[in-house]
């Protein structure tokens, strides 16, 4: 095993391979409070990607409800358990990752759900974290709590699926760290279902291989974000770039919400695969929980949240969320609007902090009419 | 009363006689290679039964030892060489799926036949090994098993696939070619399931983690699990240079689907002298 330098743990770490950081980096940022589980992106997904045999069962994208939800089932609880003590010291992770707790003979900690364990994709949906008893409806906010969580494959810096590989069928592509299995090359061990602590690659018994999310390469090659991100309802998502520790840009948008402002988090980086996907945790959760999936800046950053409405250059950066089809790579912010630029620097979008308000009476006396509301 | 007894003594003889084994496989010569595994022409080659080990030199290694041994017996008729393989497994797995293994066997043979072996282990660089692999949801492809979903799931029911939708003509070309855009693996025409009309693959490696499809060796087999366990015959062409009386080496592994082996996760033996025997 090789010392990598894992920023999200504040430490160095094993992997089975040394440090290859590729040269721009794909990233995404959910804003978990904004999601509302229409699983439009999951439907984009499927239709796009997982309609074939043998894919049937397969989400590339799901959205569970937490903290019951998940697919396949328990997949987070079971490493959780597995995985002995999880400290934090400050910044600084403490505990075991599952490549340095890899029992003999293996390459990660891990475990492959059966098949029953993929049968409810949607198990504890909209389940609540507690008993809503007589008469609690009448003192919100938020006794009890749930929350949808997004997931799609992280695109990990190191990741486990492709440590697990004995064959090296799985590759990170050098140009934009997306993770892929190579179809031509892989042998269907299911050794990477195995490793994956996030449970996203599937085994297709029709073509007898492993199957994955590609963060929709073909079209992130042309600049323009995954179907899940420019299909997505709630406008929770924003996909692009996120720089090499040390190498920082105010400017980018990932790089600000991740680096700068430290206001999305990794799922689970106790795991240490650092992966790129980074999650506003959701307000109303409680602080333990948010800081078991998303490591110990969860308090801070829901602080940070909460008062983006007095914080003009993250408010405007929130608005970009799924107002483009393309990645924007920069922002910037002018007064009361925010201009989101492409790769080449060529302004692709551009939207007001706040939409303009118009109130319109109840009853217009100018047309002579009572207006009512429609659903 | 009498002769009752004395059938059955017969019949018992004929169970426990003991199996003739030889500490090497000896490939007999025949006119006709055996492919059923219950041919009678089987019991005419000695049985080498070999003592198996778990893969334990590359992660992920195999930790709790599974299949004992494995009896070998081969039969060569000059041209093209068959071994049959049998080895314990109650269990018949030959359904793949999500976290569903198939059984399986191998057969691994140097590419050249030298006074230096080539690790035993998949082989090294600069000394290629020859592998011949069976597997179980293969076979049950080449007896008929029919390539949809509902063969795996007999339960399952699907609303839509769109590469089987109007207005493309079940079967035409243009819907064969949209069929494959979702299944990729089939379309870099790496078949590791689906239709085939052999259970066997022809495979070289250069060590661990290298296996890859090699020059074809013309290789079959057929596979039978009885109440036991699995007897598969495997054939390929001879190995070059195996002249009558000659000697190579072969190394066998087995796979067992219900204890989760799959790749590195298996029980192997070591190098095996190999010899031809006959004119
Ligand atoms: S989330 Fe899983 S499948 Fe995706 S890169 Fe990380 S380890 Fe691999
Ligand atoms: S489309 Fe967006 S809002 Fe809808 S479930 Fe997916 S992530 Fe949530």
């Amino acid at each position: 095993m090789a010392r990598v330098n894992n920023w999200q743990l504040g430490r160095e770490m094993s992997y089975w391979y040394p440090e290859a950081r590729p040269q721009k980096q794909f990233a995404a940022v959910f804003d978990t409070n904004k999601c509302i589980a229409c699983q439009t992106c999951t439907l984009a997904c499927k239709t796009t990607w997982t309609s074939g045999k043998g894919q049937e069962y397969m989400l590339w994208n799901n959205v569970e409800t937490k903290p019951y939800g998940s697919y396949p089932l328990a997949y987070d609880l079971k490493l959780l358990e597995m995985l002995n003590g999880q400290q934090w010291n400050g910044n600084k992770y403490e505990g075991q990752t599952i490549f340095e707790s890899a029992p003999a003979g293996e390459r990660v900690l891990g475990w492959r759900p059966e098949q029953q364990d993929y049968a409810y994709p949607n198990v504890g949906e909209d389940d609540c974290a507690g008993q809503v008893d007589h008469g609690q409806f009448l003192s919100l906010p938020h006794m009890n709590w749930f929350f949808y969580l997004a997931r799609i494959c992280n695109h990990c810096t190191y990741p486990a699926c492709l440590a697990s590989c004995p064959r090296g069928s799985i590759y990170k592509r050098p140009e934009d760290g997306i993770v892929l299995v190579d179809q031509g090359r892989c042998r269907g061990y299911q050794e990477c279902v195995r490793g994956c602590p996030y449970k996203k690659v599937f085994f297709n018994p029709m073509t007898g291989t492993s199957e994955k999310c590609i963060a929709c390469f073909p079209k992130i090659e042309q600049g323009i974000q995954p179907q899940c991100f420019v299909n997505c309802i709630g406008k929770i998502r924003l996909a692009g770039w996120i720089s090499k520790p040390g190498q920082v840009r105010a400017d980018n948008p990932i790089d600000y919400l991740v680096h700068i402002r430290k206001v999305a988090l990794p799922l689970f980086p106790q795991f240490g695969l650092e992966p790129n996907v980074y999650y506003i945790p959701p307000i109303h959760a409680p602080v333990s929980f948010n800081k078991q999936l998303f490591g110990p800046g969860a308090g801070e950053a829901v602080k940070t949240y909460r008062n983006a409405m007095n914080d003009p250059d993250l408010a405007g950066l929130l608005c970009l969320f799924g107002s483009t089809e393309m990645v924007v790579s920069r922002f910037s912010r002018q007064g009361d609007s925010v201009t989101g630029f492409d790769e080449r620097g060529s302004a692709v979008v551009r939207v007001p902090l706040r939409e303009p308000v118009h109130v319109r009476p109840a009853v217009d006396t100018k047309n002579q009419l009572v207006r009512i509301n429609c659903p | 009363m009498k002769y009752a007894v004395f059938i059955l003594a017969i019949i018992s003889a004929a169970c426990s006689r003991p199996q003739k084994t030889v500490n090497e496989v000896v490939a007999v010569s025949a006119a006709k290679l055996p492919m059923d595994p219950a041919d009678r022409a089987w019991d005419n080659a000695p049985a080498h039964i070999a003592r198996m080990i778990p893969q334990d030199l590359v992660e992920p290694r195999l930790m709790t030892p599974s299949t004992q041994q494995v009896t070998i017996r081969s039969i060569t008729n000059g041209a093209e060489i068959a071994f049959r393989l049998e080895w314990e497994d109650p269990d018949s797995n030959d359904l793949p799926g999500p976290a569903k293994m198939v059984d399986a066997c191998a057969v691994q043979i140097p590419e050249k036949i030298e006074k230096d072996l080539p690790e035993p282990q998949m082989g090294q660089e600069g000394k290629r090994v020859q592998v011949t692999y069976w597997r179980a949801d293969w076979q049950a492809a080449v007896n008929g098993r029919g390539d949809t979903i509902r063969d795996i799931y007999p339960n399952a029911s699907i609303d839509h696939y769109p590469f089987e939708s109007k207005p493309l003509e079940p079967g035409s070309g243009e819907q064969k070619e949209m069929a494959m855009l979702y299944a990729p693996a089939r379309a870099l025409g790496n078949i590791r399931g689906g239709p085939r009309t052999v259970p066997v693959e022809d495979l070289v490696a250069t060590g661990p983690g290298t296996l890859t499809p090699g020059p074809p060796l013309g290789a079959n087999g057929r596979g039978v699990h009885g109440k036991t366990g699995w007897s598969v015959v495997i054939s390929r062409r001879l190995p070059e240079g195996l002249a009558p009386n000659q000697r190579s080496h072969a190394a066998f592994a087995i796979w067992q689907g219900a204890k989760q082996e799959a790749g590195a996760r298996k029980m192997r033996t070591g190098w095996i002298p190999l010899v031809r025997r006959g004119s």
